[in-house]
């Protein structure tokens, strides 16, 4: 664990205490890396301003609680992150039912903008001064004046069905058409709904209304789970990076619960969260490939990512959703016989990498269509408080791992990978070196692997009232878990924030300007990941096979089925 | 009149035939080669001709009303067909007496312009910009296309396209021509509608563009059309600028000639699949410069090269 430097709490405490001009309630440190400030409404913008101009401090996300049971008023939380000093400083504000306003923080901090409309929508506490207050999260058909985490609404709470539901669309400006990009769109997995403004084939603006994934995972984590059943929801909130979610979460409980993690637990998290990254940049390049028409490129980087997948198989047993992490660390070992059989699918991973890195790097058709393409400034990417390699790519220095370290990061550093102009092939040129530096990682980790338990004792109660922010460097930027412990062994509030959640505020920007045939790859190119930013589940429940398939027999009916159709 | 009824007749059958069944198969070579560069089993060799037997039996759904949109996609093929027929085929072209190289730019042109109109009847905004981007991409294409054929009329003294196959395998080959095809080459990729491309129908971007709202024996007839339309430009870039070896056996020349026209194409392939889709700017741009660089065969023309 990294130690905080002392002068740095006492620089903040100033900054705060000067800035609430005496309405500062109280201060507090739940965790070594964590500062709590309690601070009266209508001094909030003035101390987020202090802590944005003076400290350099890095919004992360906002957390609307409904405390009537606790203190008798809506908590509001901002949560920060002094990147530098590697500590987080949430400044939270109560708001009583009679007043439901709070001031806007979106004029300082433009990348609030999402955040606070969220709150708005969940716990119906209204942001005052905010320049786009239209619903974020909620159903078009959602009853006005239902405000879902609220306690008193239960978690299985189905409202009358609406007629005429329609999202607010905000008009085109005029002179322009509206070509509209989903809510289904054929290079996009997930559904989302953005609509083009465009002149001819020019972008001159776009409006989105996204969130058709949203389920409800948090209210679920906060009224029907208990702590060890929200590590698996927390691993079904994405697809891709489901480990990064879990362990994010595991973390967050188990800084609030004070609980130590074996050192053993900790490198096999490493381990198993860079393979994470190793298949996701691959499986990201494929996709990118993809969008600009280039299905080489997409069914080799699958073809080389595959052994990582058989790999996490062999150790988990699930290509993935590995459910292999619990508060206090893990329910499952790393089998060490599998080391040489890793070692050597990294070899052959990262040979082929490189060669498809430097076949893509001469392609010149390629460079014409992502240089200078989709550039997101650095400083847009600072404002709208841009994450992972949309950030990185765009010359700010963040990356969790560096910033925060967790799990074994601090016997690793990683190399952090940074370009500075910000366009799309900046940020294959990041996700290319991270990939390489995630091998270099896994490999040191897998030498330096200790023997002993992988998972702490946990014999007392979570006590409730704590606080734990974690924070965990997912391929697309870092996710960003809060959880309040309560009673009933479940959070009192578990808050998620997914890396795409900051990634897409910055799309408009970086499609301001170009053309359509460019919105799809530079919407790719932020391997923008819907469910994760709405948190959704998707649960297949249609299969209840009995017969066990070998993987070969598998791929062989498969191929059957693509060539004589004999299994319909 | 009756020489052409007993010789052009029969050979007019034989190429309409001959595009039709073999232009499929064609298609599915291609696919396959894709597969092997992809790491891919792929789709067997039949696949084309199942696709379009399953779209042909599929309901028609129209997108429009009206007797013209209704008859675009017979039309398309029908085009494709005629310009089947106005192309040499191992021998003098069926048509030959009907057309020469301007007919052939202008029946070429037809089947685009009807795939255009396709698109923009139907009304969505995608087969709009779709078809926006195919008229651009027309544009582009036609002067090298025209400057290709010129330079051969130019060379042969003739505007016909059989004269000017006649002259290349009496004067074999000259730097002019060899321009000129290479120029017709590049051309051909974006009239097949091949990556690096194939802007109008961009899949990840406008889902097939003009084709959008086509489906079932409608979609069929326009794929046939585009499959045919590849392979018959293909033949006509083989018999104009490289017709030899010329056995002067006609099944012999045929033979050498699908093989010939195969080659391309897959050649045609291999650019496809190891390119990304340019922007529509980007692919006019180039164009631009083809078709000024294949003023050059021109020059060389003049100078009797």
């Amino acid at each position: 664990m990294q130690t905080t430097d002392q002068g740095i709490t006492t620089r903040v405490k100033e900054v705060i205490t000067a800035r609430s001009n005496g309405a500062l309630r109280s201060t507090a440190q739940p965790h070594v890396d964590t500062l709590h400030f309690t601070i009266e409404k209508k001094v909030l913008p003035a101390v987020v301003d202090g802590l944005v101009h003076e400290l350099q401090a890095r919004f992360m996300t906002s957390v609307g609680t409904d405390k009537r049971s606790l203190t008798g008023d809506f908590g509001i939380s901002h949560l920060f992150s002094l990147d530098r000093d590697h500590i987080y400083v949430i400044i939270e504000s109560g708001v009583s039912e009679a007043d439901l306003r709070i001031d806007s923080i979106t004029p300082i901090v433009p990348g609030a903008n999402w955040a606070e409309r969220e709150f708005r929508d969940a716990v119906g506490v209204y942001p005052e001064g905010h320049p786009d207050p239209r619903r974020l999260l909620l159903a078009d058909d959602w009853p006005e004046g239902v405000y879902p985490l609220r306690r008193d609404v239960p978690y299985n709470y189905q409202p009358p069905p609406a007629e005429h539901a329609r999202p607010e669309l905000r008009p085109p400006p005029p002179g322009t058409s509206v070509l509209p990009i989903g809510p289904f769109y054929p290079v996009l997995e997930e559904p989302t709904h953005c609509r083009l403004f465009v002149e001819g084939e020019t972008i001159t603006g776009c409006d989105m209304r996204g969130f058709y994934n949203h389920r409800g995972i948090e209210k679920l984590g906060d009224s029907v789970m208990t702590y060890n059943q929200i590590s698996h929801l927390a691993e079904r909130i994405c697809g891709i990076c489901g480990f990064i979610h879990s362990t994010c979460y595991c973390q967050a409980v188990e800084k609030a619960a004070g609980i130590e993690v074996p050192a053993r637990a900790r490198y096999v998290r490493t381990i198993m969260l860079e393979l994470e990254r190793i298949h996701s940049h691959l499986l990201w390049l494929g996709i990118a490939g993809h969008i600009i028409g280039f299905d080489t490129v997409l069914m080799q980087t699958w073809r080389i990512r595959e052994p990582v997948m058989w790999i996490s198989e062999e150790i988990s047993g699930n290509r993935k959703t590995y459910g292999m992490n619990t508060i206090g660390g893990l329910r499952r070992d790393f089998p060490d016989d599998l080391k040489p059989k890793l070692m050597e699918i990294l070899a052959v991973v990262e040979k082929e990498s490189i060669a498809v890195r430097d076949a893509i790097a001469g392609d010149t058709t390629l460079l014409a269509r992502t240089k200078g393409v989709g550039v997101l400034t650095n400083e847009w990417a600072k404002k709208t408080c841009a994450v992972g390699p949309a950030a990185r790519a765009s010359g700010v220095a963040i990356d969790a791992r560096v910033n925060h370290p967790y799990a074994a990061y601090n016997e690793f550093r990683p190399r952090m990978a940074i370009q500075e102009w910000g366009d799309i092939w900046a940020r294959v040129l990041v996700r290319m070196d991270e990939l390489l530096e995630s091998i270099r990682l896994v490999r040191e980790a897998l030498a330096a692997i200790p023997a002993g338990p992988v998972c702490a004792e946990v014999s007392q109660e979570i006590p409730p009232g704590r606080i734990g922010v974690s924070v965990v460097e997912a391929p697309r930027g870092e996710a960003v878990h809060l959880v309040m412990t309560g009673g009933e062994n479940r959070p009192y509030r578990w808050r998620v924030r997914a890396p795409t959640y900051q990634n897409l505020q910055a799309l408009p920007a970086m499609i301001q300007n170009e053309t359509i045939a460019d919105m799809p790859i530079t919407l790719g190119s932020l391997d923008p990941c819907f469910s994760c930013t709405e948190r959704v589940e998707t649960i297949d429940r249609n299969t209840q096979q009995v017969r066990v398939y070998s993987r070969t027999e598998l791929l062989e009916l498969s191929r059957k089925k693509t060539r004589g159709g004999g299994m319909r | 009149m009756t020489s052409w009824l007993t010789r052009g007749l029969p050979l007019c059958f034989l190429s309409v035939s001959l595009v039709l069944l073999l232009s499929p198969l064609c298609e599915g070579i291609l696919r396959k080669i894709r597969a092997a560069i992809h790491s891919r089993k792929g789709p067997p060799l039949t696949q084309p001709y199942w696709d379009l037997l399953k779209l042909l039996g599929k309901e028609d759904l129209r997108a429009t009303s009206g007797v013209f949109c209704a008859l675009l996609p017979v039309l398309t093929l029908a085009s494709v067909l005629v310009l089947a027929m106005l192309v040499p085929l191992g021998t003098a072209p069926p048509l030959d007496s009907a057309g020469d190289i301007i007919v052939v730019l202008y029946v070429g042109a037809m089947s685009s312009i009807m795939i255009i109109m396709a698109g923009f009847a139907s009304g969505s905004p995608y087969a709009a910009v779709g078809s926006s981007r195919e008229t651009m991409m027309l544009l582009s294409v036609e002067p090298t296309l025209a400057v290709a054929l010129a330079v051969g009329a130019f060379k042969a003294g003739t505007l016909t396209l059989g004269g000017i196959t006649e002259w290349q395998v009496r004067n074999g080959p000259s730097i002019s021509m060899a321009v000129a095809g290479v120029g017709f080459f590049i051309a051909l990729q974006a009239v097949a509608g091949k990556l690096p491309f194939d802007v109008a129908e961009a899949d990840q971007e406008l889902m097939g563009g003009p084709m959008i709202e086509q489906s079932g024996p409608r979609l069929a007839l326009f794929r046939w059309a585009m499959w045919a339309k590849q392979l018959v430009l293909a033949v006509l870039l083989v018999e104009l600028f490289c017709p030899w070896p010329h056995f002067g056996i006609y099944p012999l020349d045929l033979i050498a000639t699908a093989l010939k026209a195969l080659a391309v194409l897959i050649l045609v392939g291999l650019v496809d699949v190891v390119n990304p889709r340019l922007r529509t700017d980007q692919a006019m741009a180039y164009y631009m410069r083809v078709a000024v660089s294949s003023l050059a065969a021109l020059a060389f023309a003049f100078i009797g090269k």
